[in-house]
């Protein structure tokens, strides 16, 4: 465990060498937000409520989804473990007990911490201009399931991110393949609409999807979109998505290293 | 040398080029290509479940939403197909001194370096983009005559001159910075507001995104005369905007080419 803490600690020493980076990076990310509230702004400037929310709930869940990203997205994850892969780097872990997913976990974990903070600076600053627009529920339970499915979250987005970067085993160029899978994250996970508002029918079958885990449902739950019980069978089913993207990965892993060529001295 | 068809043939043998290249490589092909229609059908569903709970947003129904959606994608397309690779690489080749290359060419160095590459899966997802538009134009009922296509045409022209002098502006800050990292990111996010009705745009906002950067006006005026016929002050509007952003990034090109010293020194 030690090992792992230590990963911890070194992840958290080089993404701080690189706060400057990530502080720009949170701020210019903020025009995001803006572009949501012209959006949402204008749809809902003929009637008060869509799908039985009001602008300031929309605008709130929205705010929610774009600051949880800072504190468990997987960013460029799957990058660097393409990189190892790559460039040989992994050998270095073949040979020394270490668990490479645990040791990528550790280092994921030390980058959420620092662009965690970065994220909570610019909420700060963005705070005075959509503060008037916040509309969070004050039901305790939401915080109580809220903060375990946005461990499990983290789980998923990062198990994902590992499974990609690990198609580096086969594939010499994989950016084509993150692009496809975040376009389809992208709608699926909630990030471009909340997912409540698609036809009832399409939503039965999204919610057992693992993109819905990946952003909206933890929203959901902080920003009251939806009810206890939803929530209840939600986590279970998040669980077992995460267990199974793990065991999946791991799987990719063991077949990928069969596949592998370690060259050199 | 700097005569119009000497630039015209090294264009060619650039595109001849880019094509060997492109069907060397058909599953690279294959895959980028996917990504990009993935992601207009991304844009096109946002739009359907935006319109699934109202008529209109900032007066714009959704196949003229659809029209100003599609307008914008083209004019993307077009500069990802024509020029994207070249100007981005035009940044790391200044810091590691491989601009060298592009100098001792037999041309405009700005054209030798915007126009080495063509990118084929961003031309061949331009002709989604154009049906979108055509669909969505049929959809309304519209008949444009040939001179508002032409005028249609050259409005996208000038789009994707104005989207292209910001890339090489944005570029240019190599030769005072050693990185341009973002440069990718920041203008996919400026790319979203393009894909908004310029009403949508409110007090400081609209001064900063439809009068002082170009983003609005670039999709807007050529879907406004696609939708409504000639417009006059659009038109002189895209029209100024492209000359004052084009002439502004070649003299700080030509400022930051006076910097470069290149690989030996």
């Amino acid at each position: 465990m030690t090992k792992y803490a230590h990963a911890f600690a070194v992840g958290i020493q080089s993404n701080l060498v690189y706060r400057w980076n990530f502080a720009v990076r949170s701020l210019f990310s903020l025009s995001h937000l803006v572009v949501v509230f012209i959006l949402w702004g204008a749809v809902f400037a003929s009637r008060a409520s869509i799908g039985d929310f009001t602008f300031a709930q929309t605008l709130t869940y929205f705010i929610v989804i774009f600051f949880m990203g800072f504190f468990v997205g997987a960013f460029n994850e799957d990058y660097l473990i393409s990189e190892d892969i790559r460039n040989g780097l992994i050998n270095q872990f073949l040979l020394k007990p270490i668990n490479y997913f645990a040791y990528r976990m550790s280092v994921f974990a030390a980058a959420r911490v620092v662009s965690g903070a970065m994220g909570l600076g610019a909420l700060l600053l963005a705070l005075p201009f959509f503060h008037g627009y916040l509309a969070l529920p004050h039901d305790y339970w939401r915080i109580a399931l809220g903060i375990p499915a946005l461990a499990l979250t983290a789980v998923i987005q990062f198990s994902i991110a590992y499974c990609f970067g690990l198609l580096s085993f086969w594939f010499l160029e994989i950016q084509g393949f993150i692009l496809l899978s975040m376009a389809v994250e992208t709608v699926l996970g909630g990030q471009f609409f909340p997912l409540d508002l698609l036809p009832h029918g399409v939503f039965s079958v999204v919610r057992f999807l693992p993109f819905f885990y990946q952003s909206y449902f933890p929203a959901a739950i902080l920003t009251g979109r939806q009810g206890l019980a939803f929530a209840e069978q939600g986590l279970v089913i998040q669980a077992l998505w995460a267990v199974a993207l793990v065991s999946l990965a791991e799987a990719i892993w063991r077949r990928g290293l069969r596949h592998h060529t370690a060259a050199g001295g | 040398m700097g005569t119009l068809p000497h630039y015209l043939r090294i264009w060619i043998a650039s595109a001849r080029y880019s094509l060997v290249r492109a069907t060397m490589f058909r599953g690279d092909l294959l895959v980028w290509s996917s990504v990009e229609l993935l992601w207009i059908s991304v844009n096109i569903v946002m739009v359907g479940v935006i319109y699934s709970h109202t008529s209109s947003v900032a007066g714009w129904s959704m196949y003229e939403m659809l029209v100003l959606v599609g307008t914008s994608m083209l004019v993307q397309r077009f500069l990802m197909g024509f020029f994207w690779s070249g100007i981005f690489e035009m940044g790391r080749n200044v810091r590691s001194g491989a601009f060298d290359f592009v100098l001792a060419q037999p041309g405009d160095p700005l054209f030798m370096a915007s126009t080495r590459k063509l990118e084929l899966d961003g031309l061949l997802n331009s002709v989604v983009a154009a049906a979108l538009v055509a669909y969505s134009v049929r959809k309304l009922g519209l008949h444009p005559g040939l001179g508002d296509l032409s005028l249609y045409g050259c409005m996208l022209a000038c789009g994707v001159v104005i989207h292209y002098s910001a890339l090489v502006l944005a570029m240019s800050l190599s030769f005072w910075i050693t990185s341009s990292q973002g440069v990718e990111g920041s203008y996919f996010t400026l790319m979203e507001f393009s894909r908004l009705p310029s009403k949508a745009f409110k007090g400081a906002l609209s001064v900063l995104f439809v009068w002082v950067l170009p983003v609005v006006v670039v999709s807007n005026a050529p879907a406004r005369t696609l939708l409504y016929g000639f417009q006059p002050s659009w038109a002189a509007g895209l029209c100024a905007a492209t000359i004052a952003w084009f002439a502004f990034s070649v003299a700080v090109f030509r400022c930051g080419l006076r910097r470069y010293t290149s690989a030996s020194s």
